[in-house]
């Protein structure tokens, strides 16, 4: 097996990860929430594949095809809200997109 | 003969169904048709079938006809089923062809007022309703007949819905006559659960195995209760006089053919049950005489054409009662068939005074009106001829072989029968106090200001028909029996219900000659005080207004059913209602609010909170599996 140690793809992982849940936490802008989300999505299936190739197994690159079609279709509706939100002239910032307050 | 029985009860069923169902595609006019051809149809039918029954020998007359099994429970089983022997094809001869009459006199009566339609199908149903319970083959189908005619007669008086006063009385009647239905149940629950039948025949032949007396006595003053009830005797009588609210062909038919002689009727039909227990027996009896005498006095005061009328019905069931009581199955069931003419008649007379009086059915501003009204006038003469029992007019010759067959009835007979006489001078005296009250004298200014003299119109003619064809019956309709002489009726009647008492020909002589005396004095003291006038009305205070408040009765239900009633419902709100209920589902909805107001304040509608808390809650989590692994 040629490449860096499966360990390696793990810490890009993680840190990618954690970039990407630090976007969420703490932008406001929808769309930059979006973006951070995908990062987290991807940082998972390069987990996923390195194990896969790790351990000689392609399940674990059938799952990351399968996170891609989930990530896709969020995507898609996630979008959707934020062109929603725009053309409504709604502020772009999801803190004050808080009309759900119980 | 079966088939044309099953005609006789059906046809008026569909035309009510027709009507019903037809709607506004069948016009006014053609509703009244409807219904008074399908009575019609009835009366033919019971005609043919009654030929028929002639036809067989006396002792075959009774045929069973089952059309399937209704109700079923283990080994109990209930057939709809009728029954044709003579006591019914003569109760089917009496209800279709009077009905007929009183159907045929609305189509003039109710002439232009509005909802025809339905007043057309509540009379085929009541005519239906008092067939089916004639005709009954076991006692449940009768227990049924017996509720619809209640039923009907509830639509029927609350008829004019718009006013409160009929509503009222329709409910008066109905929660009556619920309270007699019940015992008539709780009888029926008593003789199933002893005999384990219901079918006319296996009851009379093994009723005496149903029990001790009291067994016995018990199922008969259940029934009693309903006969007590349906036929407005006291102490269940007060919703007869209310139940005038009801249009006045409504009046006639509940009086004359389809309700109160239910109870008569039943007396009969049943009577091996009764004479299973004579107490019961005797009761009925005195019960009908205690309001024969009651009901007379009362309709002495009366102001109301129709009340008088109301009242007088309430005594002659009383007689029908008494002749029921005391065994006389064929003088009573002769005395309910010239009732029926009689009072159909003075209904239907009085429906045509109060008719050109544009609905004034108040007495006292009436009068003069037989120069007016001659042939109204000549007709409600017959009537009120018929009613004090004057020969050779109908009820003469039934309610005279009545009080004599009293007279053979031993002292408890002989008692009744005092009563009784003194009931036929009230008779002839309250209806002819009426008679020449509103038709006697110059014509009130009352009369000359709002008469409106029937014309020659098609109403009208409808009217006058019907009210001349029971004049005559009134007249010759009881000249098919005079007892000593020659009796078809009660020998007709005999193998269904055998008289216990035979009146000697003494007996009926000193009747006759006593009740018709009576009756003279009667209509001669009423000519002396109303027409006349040679002498005041007696004023005695505290008699008029004990007769005015029908003594007290409907105060006295008043004071002991409906206050406490509505005293315990009244706590009931306030005590139970108002804390218990009300309070603890207010309660209960306040302390949810509370919990959930409390739990919406989770809901920032901030982003990040919720994706911070997501993310702890996985990292809680995954902590947590590790935990354990480790």
């Amino acid at each position: 097996m040629k490449g860096p140690d499966v360990s390696w793809y793990l810490i890009l992982s993680a840190v990618l990860f954690v970039v990407g849940a630090s976007g969420v936490l703490l932008r406001r802008n929808p769309l930059i929430v979006l973006l951070s989300l995908e990062i987290m999505l991807n940082s998972a299936n390069l987990a996923l594949i390195g194990f896969a190739r790790h351990l000689g197994d392609t399940s674990g690159q059938v799952f990351a095809l399968a996170v891609m079609a989930v990530a896709a279709s969020e995507v898609v509706v996630g979008l959707g809200l934020v062109v929603a939100i725009n053309r409504n002239r709604f502020p772009m910032d999801v803190d004050r997109l808080n009309t759900l307050r119980g | 003969m079966i088939a044309t029985a099953w005609i006789c009860l059906l046809s008026p069923l569909a035309a009510a169904a027709l009507i019903t169902l037809g709607g506004t595609r069948i016009t006014r006019r053609l509703a009244g048709y409807l219904a008074t051809t399908s009575v019609l149809v009835s009366f033919a039918a019971a005609l043919i079938t009654f030929f028929r029954l002639l036809d067989d020998p006396a002792e075959e007359r009774s045929h069973v006809s089952t059309l399937w099994t209704w109700l079923s429970a283990g080994d109990f089983e209930v057939g709809l089923s009728i029954l044709v022997d003579p006591l019914s094809v003569f109760m089917m001869l009496v209800v279709s062809g009077v009905g007929f009459l009183i159907v045929a006199y609305s189509i003039g009566y109710m002439d232009g007022s509005d909802e025809e339609r339905r007043y057309f199908a509540y009379m085929a149903l009541f005519v239906f309703s008092m067939l089916l319970l004639v005709q009954s083959g076991d006692l449940v189908i009768l227990l049924a007949g017996w509720g619809l005619v209640g039923l009907c007669s509830y639509l029927l008086i609350g008829y004019e819905q718009e006013r409160p006063v009929a509503i009222a009385a329709a409910k008066k009647a109905f929660i009556m006559n619920a309270f007699g239905d019940a015992t008539m149940a709780l009888a029926l629950f008593l003789l199933i659960q002893r005999l384990g039948t219901v079918e006319y025949g296996a009851v009379f032949s093994r009723i005496e195995r149903a029990g001790g007396d009291t067994v016995l006595t018990l199922i008969a003053l259940g029934l009693l209760g309903g006969a007590v009830a349906k036929s407005a005797q006291i102490p269940l009588h007060t919703w007869l006089p209310d139940a005038m609210e009801g249009p006045t062909p409504v009046s006639a038919l509940i009086h004359a053919a389809t309700m109160v002689v239910a109870g008569a009727f039943m007396l009969v039909r049943l009577n091996p049950v009764f004479e299973a227990a004579p107490d019961i027996l005797d009761l009925a009896a005195g019960l009908g005489a205690i309001t024969l005498l009651f009901a007379g006095l009362v309709a002495l005061v009366q102001t109301d054409i129709k009340r008088v009328i109301a009242y007088s019905t309430m005594s002659q069931i009383g007689y029908m009662f008494l002749g029921a009581g005391l065994t006389a199955y064929g003088n009573s069931m002769f005395h309910l068939m010239t009732h029926a003419f009689f009072k159909a008649l003075l209904f239907l007379a009085a429906g045509i005074v109060i008719h050109a009086l544009v609905a004034e059915q108040d007495m006292r501003k009436m009068g003069g009106l037989g120069r007016v009204l001659p042939k109204t006038y000549s007709a409600m003469l017959i009537g009120a001829l018929a009613l004090a029992a004057i020969p050779p007019f109908a009820g003469f010759f039934s309610k005279d072989p009545l009080l004599a067959a009293a007279l053979d009835a031993g002292a408890y007979g002989q008692l009744l029968w005092v009563v009784g006489m003194t009931g036929t001078f009230l008779t002839a005296l309250y209806i002819f106090r009426m008679i020449f009250i509103v038709f006697g004298g110059e014509p009130s200014p009352f009369v000359r200001e709002h008469l409106h003299r029937p014309g020659h119109t098609m109403p009208a003619l409808w009217m006058a028909w019907t009210v001349g064809a029971l004049a005559v019956l009134s007249v010759v309709g009881g000249w098919i029996q005079f007892s000593p002489f020659w009796h078809p009726l009660s020998d007709f009647l005999e193998p269904v219900a055998a008289p216990g008492v035979e009146p000697t020909g003494a007996e009926d002589a000193i009747t006759t000659v006593l009740s018709v005396g009576l009756a003279v004095v009667g209509i001669l003291i009423a000519w002396w005080i109303y027409s006349a006038r040679r002498a005041e009305v007696p004023r005695w205070a505290f008699g008029q207004q004990l007769l005015e408040h029908k003594f007290y009765f409907d105060e006295v239900y008043d004071a002991v059913f409906y206050r406490p009633a509505a005293l315990a419902a009244n706590a009931a709100i306030r005590l139970v209602e108002g804390p218990l209920i009300s309070g603890s589902i207010r309660e209960l909805t306040e302390g949810t609010r509370l919990v959930a107001s409390r739990l919406s304040e989770a809901q920032t509608g901030l982003l990040r909170t919720y994706a911070l808390a997501l993310g702890s809650g996985a990292a809680l989590l995954t902590l947590v599996f590790l935990a354990v692994k480790l």
